[in-house]
């Protein structure tokens, strides 16, 4: 098949006697919708914090594009390319909309302080691109009307797009989605799933925890399932869907089990 | 100052709901263009530049501070509080550390000047550099170790920081113990201008085109990456991190800009008054400069400047009521921290003003 962009491989977690993550083997091709599942506590968003440099594992390799990243600092990690949004919205809300992207669009910024400083010619190009990239990221997210805002009075939808859209706008090739559907309704939710297809054809990759089964259904191409911090599935959504082992996670193991 | 909230207004937000001056003055500022801002800023600066004249007339003499001469008073504390409490407020409001041993940069600059001022033959304006450096310097080096740390940490060790200073001046002999340093030249003449006792405006313009310049560099950093870095490692700073701040190196800058202004002021200060000593930088002037910050509003350059000015010269208009002077100073804290809580001129709500490039 296509490229592993992101491949997980042996990742064990531990936090002093918890096992989060148990030799975890996962990998993500690109340009793909992948979805990560599992019961509450199961070790999803551990993975997000592993890969985005929050945590070091305790043993394992993360290999992004081919080399590893454990070690590496979590703006370094975000420079290579992989971007995320979080489980409880994180915008910086005393900033605007258009500043919140902009601030995530910087870490490709070659100009700094001095740069800065003097206005040099280089600190105003790259000011004037980002800035015109982040009106587009904004209005790819919908929320264009709202550049000039600030993050904390958004209404709650678009403070998860705009999340999505400052996370898009690190230039990622990998893009970690943390329940993106989180508190939406049904509307919304169909509206997002088309959103993150949309965010799939621009060329990004997709890596997503989500709860909502009818969207995880709609739009993933594998589902990967995890259970106590152990994989116990991945494959393509309708096959996930009958695996036995999923189902006993979900809903609990047949009495013979026990 | 009443402006027509409605006039500067866009979009149907209303900014007469609430008594917001900044966003009044932002929404005016916004609606001129570039000759206009010009002329103001210009006119503006005159206006200061003749603050030493201000008390020379019968209506204004109530300006006229009893015991001290006015126009020193405006060089010190009034000229170097605002300086450092805007160095400060790069470290404090601007990217939220709390660094409680300010005065340590102060006192960096000002031993700087004490000792090479007296030891070799360079001017004051050529040490200024050199202590400018050096306190940038200690800054760097200080936080290099512990800019790892947050919130309450980071303000323990800084406060120890402050206080190592302080005890190493009063211990070493290179910086004459508990007596200080004495003699330390005044600067030399520029433009015509003699820096002596009897002639404080001198010390306040300079003091002015210092902090100027500081005003400038802020404004500068704050609409592009460094500004927008240190905003968001001040609202989140892990959040800052994932999203690819490069959170230690912008701390680490905050953090020496911060302790350069500092000492910028210390060189001039030491260079002014001739004679200093460890007991002149006590904890007491960090809490001082961090009083004016939070005062004004943090983050707010012109809230800064509003809360030190009136914080340093307060104390100094109401100097003959003597004993109960700091019973008022107190006082007055308190009270304006109940009424506006964010400080007079609070930190940017500007939720209409867009973050525009000047170009």
């Amino acid at each position: 098949m296509s490229e592993k962009v992101l491949e997980l491989k042996n990742l064990t977690m531990k936090f002093g006697g918890v096992t989060a993550l148990n030799a975890v083997n996962l990998h993500v091709n690109k340009g793909e919708i992948c979805a990560l599942i599992g019961p509450n506590g199961a070790g999803k968003t551990t993975v997000f914090n592993v890969i985005t440099g929050v945590y070091t594992p305790t043993d394992g390799e993360i290999l992004f594009n081919g080399a590893n990243i454990i070690g590496k600092k979590r703006h370094h990690i975000t420079g290579l390319g992989i971007a995320r949004t979080f489980q409880n919205v994180r915008l910086f809300g005393e900033m605007t909309a258009l500043e919140n992207v902009l601030t995530a669009s910087d870490v490709h910024k070659k100009s700094g302080l001095v740069g800065a400083l003097f206005g040099t010619r280089r600190a105003r190009r790259e000011e004037r691109e980002s800035r015109d990239r982040a009106h587009e990221l904004l209005e790819f997210m919908e929320i264009g009307h709202r550049s000039d805002q600030l993050g904390k009075n958004l209404p709650y939808g678009d403070q998860r797009r705009l999340e999505i859209a400052r996370a898009l706008g690190t230039e990622p090739q990998i893009i970690l989605l943390d329940e993106p559907a989180a508190g939406f309704n049904p509307a919304e939710k169909v509206a997002l799933a088309k959103t993150i297809q949309k965010i799939r054809e621009k060329g990004y990759t997709v890596l997503l925890i989500e709860h909502d089964m009818s969207l995880i259904m709609g739009i993933s191409d594998r589902v990967v399932v995890l259970d106590f911090g152990q994989k116990i599935a991945d494959a393509a959504p309708k096959e996930v869907q009958n695996d036995p082992n999923v189902i006993a996670a979900y809903l609990g193991a047949p009495s013979d089990a026990s | 100052m009443v402006f027509s909230a409605k006039r500067y207004s866009r979009r149907g937000y209303d900014v007469s709901e609430e008594l917001n001056l900044r966003d009044q003055g932002a929404a005016m500022w916004e609606s001129w263009n570039r000759p206009k801002r010009v002329a103001f800023a210009i006119g503006v600066i005159f206006l200061v530049a003749l603050l030493p004249y201000a008390a020379d007339f019968s209506i204004t003499s109530v300006l006229n501070t009893p015991i001290t001469s006015y126009q020193s008073v405006l060089v010190y504390p009034v000229g170097m509080f605002v300086l450092m409490a805007l160095g400060l407020n790069i470290v404090v409001g601007k990217s939220g550390m709390l660094d409680l041993g300010y005065v340590a940069f102060f006192a960096i600059g000002a031993y700087t000047q004490g000792i090479l001022g007296t030891k070799t033959g360079l001017s004051t304006w050529e040490i200024l550099p050199i202590g400018t450096f050096l306190a940038m310097l200690s800054g760097l080096l200080l936080g290099l170790p512990t800019l790892r740390l947050r919130g309450d940490y980071l303000a323990i060790v800084t406060l120890g920081f402050g206080e190592i200073v302080r005890l190493v001046a009063l211990n070493s002999r290179e910086t004459g113990g508990p007596n200080g340093i004495t003699g330390i030249p005044n600067p030399t003449p520029l433009f015509g201008q003699r820096f002596t006792l009897d002639n404080p405006k001198a010390y306040f313009w300079i003091v002015l085109v210092m902090i100027l310049l500081v005003i400038w560099m802020i404004r500068r950093l704050s609409v592009r990456r460094p500004g927008r870095a240190w905003e968001a490692i001040r609202q989140d700073e892990d959040v800052a991190s994932l999203m690819g701040v490069p959170t230690l190196k912008y701390k680490l800058w905050s953090f020496s800009i911060g302790a350069s202004i500092g000492g910028a002021a210390g060189v001039l200060y030491a260079s002014k008054i001739m004679v200093i000593a460890p007991d002149m930088f006590t904890l007491n002037v960090s809490i001082l400069i961090l009083a004016c910050v939070v005062f004004g509003g943090m983050g707010n350059i012109w809230g800064v400047v509003l809360g030190a000015t009136l914080l340093a010269y307060l104390p100094e208009r109401i100097r003959f009521i003597t004993d109960a002077r700091q019973l008022v100073f107190g006082l007055t804290l308190v009270v304006v921290m109940n009424v506006r809580p964010d400080g007079l001129l609070p930190r940017k709500k500007r939720e209409k003003i867009a973050v525009k490039d000047k170009e």
